[in-house]
């Protein structure tokens, strides 16, 4: 729709296309169907061989004469080690371990964290809530107070950001750090295993589990949509 | 992929309900350059932005602006639905955002040039009537004034 826009007002476009069937209805003006997961637009992280094959691809659409037009990247070029999308917490069973301490767990998270930084030079996802990792353990206390029930917040939320997005930052924030963390504990570990140790072996896994069941237990639709955000 | 038949139920029927719009031609506009002589910007659907600036919600029709020389390291993403796998885009900005590989084109020679700003939308929109009348052809201009002769149009 976007390309279409573009094309319409004086812009040539190619699009990478991830779902053949929406792009055959709303026929963009040149799209290059990739055969990947969801998040791998391009193909792989850090392989820049095979993202130059698909941007080879995408941009050799410019010199078609007509459009639309659709073209498949070659299916073999399919990565074939991430699933089409992750894993959600519904399907992974949580460990059956003793209760953790997970404000003491995420500060031990942090530190994996800081390593990831001095690898990723600096890139993080992490930022949405506006709160630095080195004040976690708020963050943390703050979720447990909200997934206990109570009347839990933080005076780092802008007033003008209602309660149930200021906790899906937090979530996704926590839920970064948890995953930067573990990549450097493991580089090059796929999204699927990181989803399954997330959700099934950590304390903060749990504990979003926990957070994301109040929130769905509201009438608020806001609410449930933070919920559908965090896990399902 | 991510081909329907190979995708949890739950994501398979997301996407089956998902109200793509249908249409039978498009416009289509040849560039007036080789790619070697192409300025080509980035304008992409993965919610991405620069650190500090608004992010994004979803459902949000509005756009970011992404000035070229921005460090990878200050690019943020604030579209983060759980439909996708994060990790990737945590290890390699380029899965969705390929700035670096756009450099190297034009560092080769096989790209002219890039415009200097790229343009970011939120992903997932289910309702898209602002963007087709005001974002985005507010973005279209933009580009034209950027001098930018074609776009690459990236999901994530």
């Amino acid at each position: 729709m976007l390309a279409r826009v573009l094309e319409a007002a004086g812009v040539s476009t190619t699009s990478i296309s991830l779902v053949r069937e929406h792009t055959e209805k709303v026929k963009p003006p040149r799209a290059l169907w990739v055969p990947f997961p969801f998040g791998y637009a391009l193909g792989r992280p850090e392989d820049p061989e095979l993202q130059h094959r698909v941007l080879r691809a995408a941009l050799d659409l410019l010199a078609e004469s007509a459009g639309p037009i659709l073209r498949d990247f070659p299916d073999d070029a399919e990565p074939g080690d991430q699933p089409g999308a992750p894993p959600q917490a519904s399907g992974i069973k949580p460990a059956d371990a003793a209760p953790v301490d997970v404000a003491m767990e995420t500060t031990q998270m942090r530190r994996y964290h800081e390593r990831w930084l001095e690898t990723s030079g600096g890139r993080t996802l992490l930022g949405l809530s506006g709160i630095p990792a080195t004040r976690f353990r708020g963050v943390v206390r703050f979720l447990e107070e909200f997934a206990d029930g109570r009347d839990a917040d933080m005076t780092e939320r802008p007033a003008e950001l209602p309660l149930p997005n200021f906790i899906r930052y937090c979530a996704d924030d926590l839920k970064t750090l948890y995953f930067e963390g573990h990549l450097a504990m493991k580089p090059g570990a796929g999204g699927e295993e990181i989803a399954r140790w997330f959700w099934g072996e950590t304390g903060a896994g749990r504990l979003l589990r926990r957070v994301r069941d109040r929130l769905d237990a509201s009438d608020d639709p806001r609410w449930k949509a933070a919920a559908f955000g965090i896990a399902r | 992929m991510p081909r329907l038949d190979r995708l949890p139920q739950i994501s398979r029927n997301n996407l089956l309900t998902f109200p793509a719009q249908v249409n039978d031609t498009a416009p289509f506009r040849h560039p007036t350059k080789p790619l070697a002589a192409c300025r080509l910007a980035i304008v992409t659907t993965a919610g991405v932005h620069v650190r500090g600036d608004r992010l994004f919600t979803p459902g949000d029709q509005t756009y970011r602006v992404i000035p070229s020389g921005t460090p990878t390291a200050d690019i943020l993403q604030s579209h983060t639905s759980i439909g996708f796998d994060r990790v990737a885009i945590m290890r390699d900005i380029n899965i969705s955002f390929p700035i670096d590989r756009l450099r190297e084109l034009v560092a080769r020679g096989e790209l002219g040039g890039l415009g200097p700003s790229h343009y970011s939308f939120m992903g997932a929109q289910r309702e898209v009537a602002r963007i087709e009348s005001q974002t985005g052809p507010e973005v279209a201009r933009r580009l034209v004034a950027d001098g930018v002769d074609a776009a690459l149009i990236t999901p994530t």
